[in-house]
């Protein structure tokens, strides 16, 4: 996970910086501990036992462990995204899965892939496939996304966000 | 397509659009502590969410929440029940769910007999950052409905459920859609 300094200092990746194949920067996450489950599900009030309590995980709900949020994955990727475009683009759209279950000692990879890229309205629209690794390469939360970068001499991407229209 | 009953009747076809109230999401709207609370427990350390002199100097002009912020900042008041004493009493071994969560601007349930149900996948966009003392609302609706198929030759109904989140000025912060398969 990128550093407080290093969010504050990102250089701005371009629209022409990124080609159709090209990987990019990933996140490493982990190892996650049952006390990072216990303070998402404190800090967003989801108070479902299969995260915190380990007993009723196992014995009444038949799973290995307690497990990761679905709700947790399903924020750290728009995070994942948003940082990729600092300081000033744009992270639009994140679609994804709910697959593998997420559990106590494992160490994620947030991870993305161009597949196209197009420029419209005069900004720089990337597609991508996104997801979260586990540390036996499993993924856990397959998707794609949209973010939109400055094109280098370009109009500055918008805020609020206007998506083009059709 | 087989002759196997179809799920999608017009009692189902009807729910699409339908449109459940608009809420306000948080009785004290956004608020510094809890985006300190949120933002340590995503791990996301950007100084544009606490660093008010930093924050200054960006493009937002101010701090500004994860987007994504605003769909968790749904709080229960002190003035009812605590739920989770309730739900406790009433089921010993509540999953810590049921009869927990708020129910407020929730849609009518889909009147089917196909009960088991799977996340299908989950769908943001993103808009604009909620700032500090914003007012959160949301409104959920039906966004979609179909039926499908499956390898076995079983069909079942695909949910989507579209929420969206505004400002006091009605200005969009965020969309999610999110789509469950009924079968």
């Amino acid at each position: 996970m990128p550093t407080a300094e290093e969010l504050r200092n990102k250089e701005q990746f371009y629209y022409c910086d990124v080609e159709v194949g090209q990987e990019l920067p990933t996140y490493v996450i982990g190892p996650i501990t049952p006390t990072h489950l216990f303070r998402w599900s404190a800090a967003i009030e989801n108070w479902h036992r299969i995260h915190y309590d380990q007993d009723f995980a196992i014995y009444h709900e038949g799973l290995p462990n307690v497990l990761g949020q679905g709700s947790w994955k399903q924020s750290v990727m728009p995070q994942y995204l948003k940082d990729l475009t600092l300081p000033d683009g744009w992270a639009w759209k994140v679609t994804f899965q709910h697959r593998a279950m997420i559990v106590p000692g494992d160490t994620l990879t947030c991870w993305a892939k161009v597949t196209n890229k197009y420029e419209k309205s005069g900004l720089g629209f990337v597609e991508l496939e996104v997801g979260m690794k586990n540390q036996d390469e499993i993924e856990t939360c397959p998707g794609s996304g949209t973010i939109v970068l400055p094109i280098k001499g370009g109009k500055p991407v918008p805020y609020p966000f206007k998506p083009p229209e059709e | 397509m087989s002759s196997k009953k179809s799920y999608l009747t017009d009692e189902v076809k009807a729910l699409i659009s339908v449109q459940g109230e608009r809420v306000q999401v948080s009785p004290w709207g956004i608020e510094k502590e809890g985006l300190r609370r949120f933002c340590q427990a995503l791990m996301d350390s950007d100084p544009r969410s606490w660093d008010e002199d930093f924050a200054r100097t960006t493009r937002y002009g101010e701090i500004v929440t994860p987007a994504i912020y605003c769909t968790y900042s749904g709080r229960q008041t002190l003035a009812a029940d605590d739920p989770i004493t309730k739900a406790f009493k009433e089921n010993p071994v509540s999953d810590g769910i049921g009869g927990v969560r708020s129910s407020r601007g929730s849609l009518p349930s889909v009147p089917t007999e196909l009960k088991r149900v799977l996340n299908a996948g989950n769908e943001i966009e993103l808009l604009r950052y909620p700032s500090i003392g914003d007012i959160i609302y949301s409104q959920a609706s039906y966004a979609d409905i179909t039926e499908r198929e499956g390898r076995d030759g079983s069909r079942m109904l695909i949910i989507t459920m579209e929420t969206v989140y505004t400002n006091q000025d009605r200005e969009t912060l965020c969309i999610t859609r999110a789509s469950s398969i009924r079968r």
